[in-house]
């Protein structure tokens, strides 16, 4: 049961250092970025042709960096022209975009399923109590936890984190006070696809690359966002361990209702508390 | 490159379809597949066959004078978007049909042909019920099924020394079908299957299950998963140290696009085989020859098997000189034809299956290439069942 659990965390650390740039972005920009998983599809495959020339490592530094490139350019390109326009408008485009990427990585590297191999420093067996596990998964959970304390830290001490949790508890005051939110969401949104790039190279040894993974996660990357609060990073953390454990103990105790569970406490969590896990506060 | 002639081919059918005097030209063949899902693989797969089938005929004239013309459509792996699209293409004069991946898409499409006046032959799916409680007289099987494929474990089974068994398999038609006949069979041989799992289609971490077969301490594993999902499983499952450590023998598991996915982990993974470019057949060479020429790769077992369901088309339109899906049909049920590879086949009426040969191999390195290699070859006569009693036609 223990391994059980572990493989639990495993899923939610992956689930949420991805979902987080999502709540970031709601937050500052109040956006839903249908693009997320698509940013996450295209760091995992630029990170699969860096690291068949370069090795694992530089393929996660520089997919993460060139993701931030991308996550700076559809800030300045299209979330800020289109930030006062109807919510619904960047939901549309969003959603475009993702179908443009999914039709690039199609074009590019094909609709072979594609594995990258892990870095060999992790690619041991360690035995716990019970069984043995893969040493990689373990690193997973630890890079889940390193980007949910990296993020806490960075919000809550550093100069920009002030800025950015003034511009998202209110965006107009924050400007008053000499706060430039541009440049705060641009940081914001680069942040949130170079993490978004680098979970998709962390998952990818384990998560074979494919044209619809992009699509695949997404929808549970919303849910850990819309169950923990739009914009909280805190309850984003606590919806993904809750649903990687919800889907392990499905699959052990109910596999017919695995599918279902997410839906049915995301359903439920909205109505005993519309705003999800943790308000709507950063 | 090749999106050229395609999209060719996609304008040339839409000014047949305005112009009905030139629409008798053609022959027309729908083909709904996985073009996005879980199985887009596979459908590529799929394509590759059905052009290549219907290029090498149009090369020597098409049949009797007239071309074959193909339209591709997108099934998405669903049962819905495969009635749809088939539909769709039935309503723009492409009648005869072929392609679908998954079990569950070719009986929403198979359940459909009588009602539509068209005609479905399965050139992939596995699942029993097509030539079972489902079958009717529109609807024909030109691959392996599942019984057929137990039907060459059965013996080879009992061969192996290893008693204790887990089943792990796609949770739908086919993979319930394929646990359930394994069980069954393994059953029969003094064989225990201790447990089964089935994962839903599409599953991304298949760490829970894998936990759980390592749990039950099995001596052999049956995996019935296929297209990205088997990727996905047999890489983590060699995480774990599963595989490697458990006896290992899948259905559609295996094979060359998995294979490729898995590398290493695929090596000493047995498997019920249904096409091999390894296959050590007169025609074969050639046509693995060819098929080399047009792709650069050896052809895989769903192009090989798409390739088989086309000329049973071609020679059923042949011999009812029309392509009116009804005479096709009626010529289709007792058709006899040559193949490059399995040699002489003939179609069974009492249930539309085509009766194959069948064979069991292993992944093994063939020249630093993993490949399928062939460890048993059961003629046509002992590899088809008698057709099932809830099929009456």
């Amino acid at each position: 049961m223990l391994i059980q659990c572990l493989n639990g965390l495993v899923y939610g650390a992956l689930l949420f250092s991805l979902a987080s740039g999502l709540a970031l972005m709601f937050g500052l920009r109040r956006i839903v970025n249908f693009s997320h998983g698509a940013l996450y599809m295209l760091g995992a495959y630029l990170g699969y042709s860096i690291a068949t020339k370069l090795g694992f490592w530089p393929a996660l530094v520089l997919s993460a960096l060139a993701l931030a490139g991308l996550g700076a350019l559809l800030d300045a390109a299209v979330f800020r022209p289109l930030q006062d326009r109807d919510p619904l408008i960047i939901l549309l485009v969003t959603f475009g975009l993702a179908l443009i990427a999914e039709d690039v990585v199609q074009t590019i590297w094909g609709n072979d399923t594609h594995s990258l191999a892990m870095p060999a420093l992790l690619a041991g067996i360690v035995e716990l109590p019970g069984s043995s596990f893969p040493v990689y998964r373990i690193a997973i959970i630890a890079f889940g936890l390193l980007v949910a304390g990296g993020l806490s830290l960075w919000l809550k001490f550093s100069r920009v984190g002030l800025f950015v949790r003034a511009a998202s508890f209110n965006p107009t005051l924050a400007a008053i006070q000499g706060v430039d939110t541009d440049r705060v969401s641009l940081m914001v949104v680069a942040v949130g696809a170079a993490l978004a790039g680098a979970s998709g190279v962390v998952a990818a040894p384990i998560l074979s690359l494919a044209p619809s993974m992009a699509a695949d996660i997404l929808v549970d990357s919303f849910i850990v966002v819309v169950v923990g609060g739009l914009g909280s990073l805190t309850g984003a953390f606590i919806t993904a361990l809750i649903l990687g454990q919800i889907n392990v103990l499905g699959i052990v105790f109910a596999p017919e209702f695995t599918a279902l569970l997410p839906f049915v406490i995301m359903v439920g969590v909205l109505i005993w508390k519309p705003t999800g896990l943790a308000g709507n506060r950063v | 490159m090749k999106a050229v002639p395609f999209s060719l081919g996609l304008l040339s059918s839409l000014l047949l379809a305005t112009t009905a005097a030139h629409a008798a030209d053609t022959i027309k063949i729908g083909v709904p597949t996985s073009l996005t899902g879980p199985y887009v693989e596979l459908g590529e797969e799929v394509k590759r066959g059905a052009q290549f089938a219907a290029d090498e005929i149009n090369a020597k004239g098409g049949i009797k004078g007239r071309k074959i013309e193909l339209s591709f459509a997108d099934e998405e792996g669903n049962p819905d978007a495969g009635r749809r699209v088939a539909e769709k293409l039935v309503r723009s004069g492409f009648r005869l049909l072929t392609g679908p991946i998954s079990s569950a898409v070719g009986l929403a499409i198979g359940s459909q042909v009588e009602k539509w006046d068209a005609l479905y032959i399965s050139g992939i799916n596995k699942s029993d019920r097509l030539t079972g409680e489902a079958c009717n007289p529109r609807m024909f099987r030109a691959n392996h099924s599942d019984s057929m494929d137990m039907a060459v474990i059965g013996p080879w089974l009992k061969t192996r020394k290893e008693a204790n068994w887990v089943v792990m398999a796609a949770d739908y038609a086919w993979g319930r079908d394929s646990a359930g006949a394994f069980s069954s069979t393994a059953g029969a041989g003094g064989k225990s299957v201790k447990s089964q799992f089935f994962a839903p289609l599409g599953t991304k971490d298949y760490a829970p299950y894998i936990q759980q077969i390592k749990d039950a301490k099995p001596e052999g594993m049956w995996v019935a998963i296929a297209g990205r999902d088997a990727v996905n499983f047999g890489i983590q499952a060699k995480q774990f140290g599963l595989m490697g450590s458990v006896f290992t023998v899948g259905q559609s598991f295996a094979v060359p696009s998995t294979i490729k996915g898995m590398g290493d982990v695929a090596e000493g993974v047995w498997g019920v085989v249904n096409y091999t470019a390894t296959i050590d057949a007169p025609g074969n060479k050639a046509f693995v020859a060819n098929w080399t020429k047009s792709f650069g790769k050896d052809p895989a077992n769903f192009e090989a098997e798409t390739y088989v369901a086309m000329l049973a088309l071609f020679a059923a339109i042949e011999k009812a000189g029309t392509d009116e899906p009804g005479a096709v049909a009626k010529a289709l049920s007792t058709i006899s034809f040559d193949t490059p590879f399995y040699g002489k086949v003939t179609m069974r009426p009492a249930d539309n299956q085509l009766l194959l040969p069948n064979y069991i191999g292993r992944v093994a390195r063939v020249n630093g290439e993993l490949k399928t290699v062939v460890e048993m070859t059961v003629p046509a006569a002992d590899a088809v069942p008698p057709p099932s009693k809830d099929c009456k036609l």
